[in-house]
């Protein structure tokens, strides 16, 4: 049977057509935004875990994003670390946000950093990290084309690259701790200190020494991803989720608002014809939800395959960059998507539903 | 649907329309302007009959009253056994989903579906599979449609517009059909085709009609015409007839 709902939405494809692309826009910046957030921070928490450690040893409240705690930790810890019963290795980091990569930069001691399984493992070049020496991961030299033996300007400071390392070692960039503590104006400061206990040690006998002997600090348990996740105080990560599902949901629901509005004024004669034919309120309400639903699923869709190309494109151009999309992501979308919509039909609907019908028939 | 009306659905009452001291006052900012007033009109089944009056006259409220577009200020309608005038807002709806077909002056299809389209929502929206037996394919051979099933109402004349307007009315075989001026859009050619059908409608199928028109000839075709001024009926139940006008139109 020929369908009233699809016959309206192809008798306006202009609309329709806008209205569809709307409710699309509002699914990409939720998929995309969320899968930036989500890649780079699951990306991260990869890297760290597999830097193999077991404890990271930070300031008190500070967050796994380490550029943006203060250097604040001093560096002679690293010796009272060594010696505390269980601990087989330490190694401090003094970190800072680099711009121009969108990431971190690490400036590390190579000997102790190299201690740990996730270690610099050398693809390129030479094993080589003092003064003006800077060592990428291979993600990074195939985003910036960078080679051994170029110089790269990392902080706003010239250094010569001389090895590319295989990507996993937590940042990507890596400079001298001495170089950073310089570059920082902080002597004997650093800003986290990487933990392996003795294989043999208990983990919870280890960390509870660690939490005894530094309590003002935070110290997260590296070896567990859920507890990694759960001890990471990344601030307003979960505020800014929600903004970005409310402001895609707001975007949907004003636009299928705005069109079922106005649809609802050019059809008063039509829906004057329904109820003289004797249509319920429920049918009226159900058309326009129908329609509503119908051109949500269509955006919803649009959306998704959209959202699904732009992460293609942004993985291919921007390596070093990770978009999270899961089946489960998408799926959201897609109800977010369908239930902003129908909400935006809900009062067009009720203002249709209860159309004085005799006005709604002499309307021109 | 509990409380409505004094007869059950299906039951067969006397009469397809009776009012009692009807009226309908509207307000016009601090004026109460009297739309219908103490009408009492009695429809019996398989009748046809048409409402003349001049603009104003109150013709088009009295048909929105009787098909429960309206609420009535005063009184009683009985829509074939069935009180609608102290019925809610759904079950008036109900009622005239049930009983009652419309046909327009201006047609009021839907642009943006087919004939078939029109009928079909017609059907879907009376929802009970009590459609008329003859189907509409054979409404449409009936009212000289055939072949125009997939014809946009952009698409056919205005004449033809209103023979599927007519088919969307009776498809649900309704008790009563109200039609409000349905020649009023045509030319006089056409004008008969639809008085040609309307009156084989009532006299083939028994179909009861209340038309409402301005035009003489078009009120010939009725088995009486009940005339309006100012809200009341002037000569109500008085037998009108023209019959050269009905030969001319046969």
């Amino acid at each position: 049977m020929e369908n009233l709902v699809t016959a309206n939405i192809r008798s306006r494809p202009t609309r329709a057509f806008i209205s569809i692309l709307a409710v699309a826009l509002g699914v990409i910046l939720m998929l995309v935004v969320g899968g930036i957030v989500s890649g780079t921070l699951d990306d991260y928490l990869g890297r760290t875990m597999a830097l193999g450690s077991d404890f990271i040893l930070q300031p008190g409240g500070s967050s796994i994003l380490y550029a943006f705690s203060d250097a604040s930790l001093n560096q002679k810890l690293t010796g009272v670390i060594e010696e505390l019963p269980g601990v087989a290795a330490v190694t401090p980091v003094l970190s800072k946000f680099h711009a121009k990569g969108f990431g971190l930069v690490f400036g590390i001691d190579m000997e102790s950093y190299n201690r740990f399984p996730g270690r610099l493992e050398i693809l390129e070049g030479t094993a080589s990290l003092t003064g003006d020496e800077v060592i990428v991961d291979q993600a990074y030299a195939d985003a910036q084309k960078v080679k051994p033996g170029m110089t790269i300007n990392v902080l706003n400071h010239d250094f010569k690259v001389t090895a590319i390392c295989r990507p996993g070692a937590v940042v990507r960039v890596f400079i001298p701790l001495e170089t950073m503590k310089v570059l920082n104006g902080t002597p004997d400061k650093v800003t986290i200190m990487f933990i392996k206990a003795d294989p043999k040690a208990d983990l919870d006998t280890v960390y509870a020494t660690l939490r005894d002997k530094f309590p003002g600090n935070s110290i997260l348990r590296a070896s567990d991803p859920n507890l990694l996740l759960a001890e990471t105080r990344l601030p307003g990560l979960a505020e800014f989720r929600m903004l970005v599902v409310f402001v895609s949901m707001l975007l949907s629901f004003m636009v299928i608002l705005l069109a079922m509005y106005t649809t609802i004024f050019e059809r008063t004669r039509e829906i004057g014809i329904l109820k003289s034919l004797g249509a319920s309120q429920r049918f009226i309400v159900g058309m326009i939800i129908q329609e509503s639903v119908m051109i949500c699923s269509l955006g919803a869709i649009l959306g998704i395959a959209i959202s699904e190309v732009i992460r293609i494109v942004i993985i291919t151009r921007f390596p070093t960059l990770q978009v999270s999309m899961t089946v489960g992501d998408l799926l959201r979308g897609l109800i977010l998507g369908l239930v902003a919509g129908t909400l935006g039909a809900l009062y067009p609907a009720y203002k249709a539903a209860k159309m004085d019908p005799v006005k709604a028939l002499s309307y021109e | 649907m509990g409380a409505m009306g004094e007869m059950k659905d299906g039951a067969s009452a006397a009469n397809a329309i009776e009012t009692v001291d009807l009226e309908m006052t509207y307000r016009s900012g601090r004026v109460d302007v009297p739309a219908v007033q103490g009408v009492n009109l009695t429809v019996r089944h398989g009748e046809f009959i048409a409402i003349m009056g001049p603009s104003g006259c109150g013709k088009s409220t009295l048909l929105h009253l009787l098909g429960g577009l309206l609420q009535p200020t005063a009184g009683s309608i009985l829509i074939d056994g069935t009180d609608i005038s102290k019925l809610s807002d759904a079950e008036r709806t109900a009622v005239r989903r049930r009983k009652i077909g419309y046909v327009f002056q201006r047609f009021n299809l839907f642009p943006t579906l087919t004939a078939k389209g029109n009928i079909e929502l017609a059907k879907k929206i009376h929802g009970n599979g009590v459609s008329n037996p003859n189907g509409v394919g054979s409404i449409f051979e009936m009212l000289g449609l055939k072949g125009k099933f997939n014809f946009r109402p952009s698409e056919l004349s205005g004449g033809e517009q209103q023979r599927v307007a007519i088919a969307r009315a009776v498809i649900n075989r309704p008790a009563i059909i109200l039609a409000d001026e349905p020649t009023g859009s045509l030319d006089s050619r056409n004008s008969r085709t639809v008085l040609r059908m309307l009156r084989d409608l009532n006299k083939k199928l028994g179909q009861t009609i209340v038309m409402i028109t301005h035009d003489s000839e078009a009120a010939s075709t009725a088995n009486r015409v009940v005339e309006m001024k100012d809200g009341r009926i002037l000569t109500p139940t008085c037998g009108y007839s023209y019959e050269p006008e009905l030969e001319r139109v046969n």
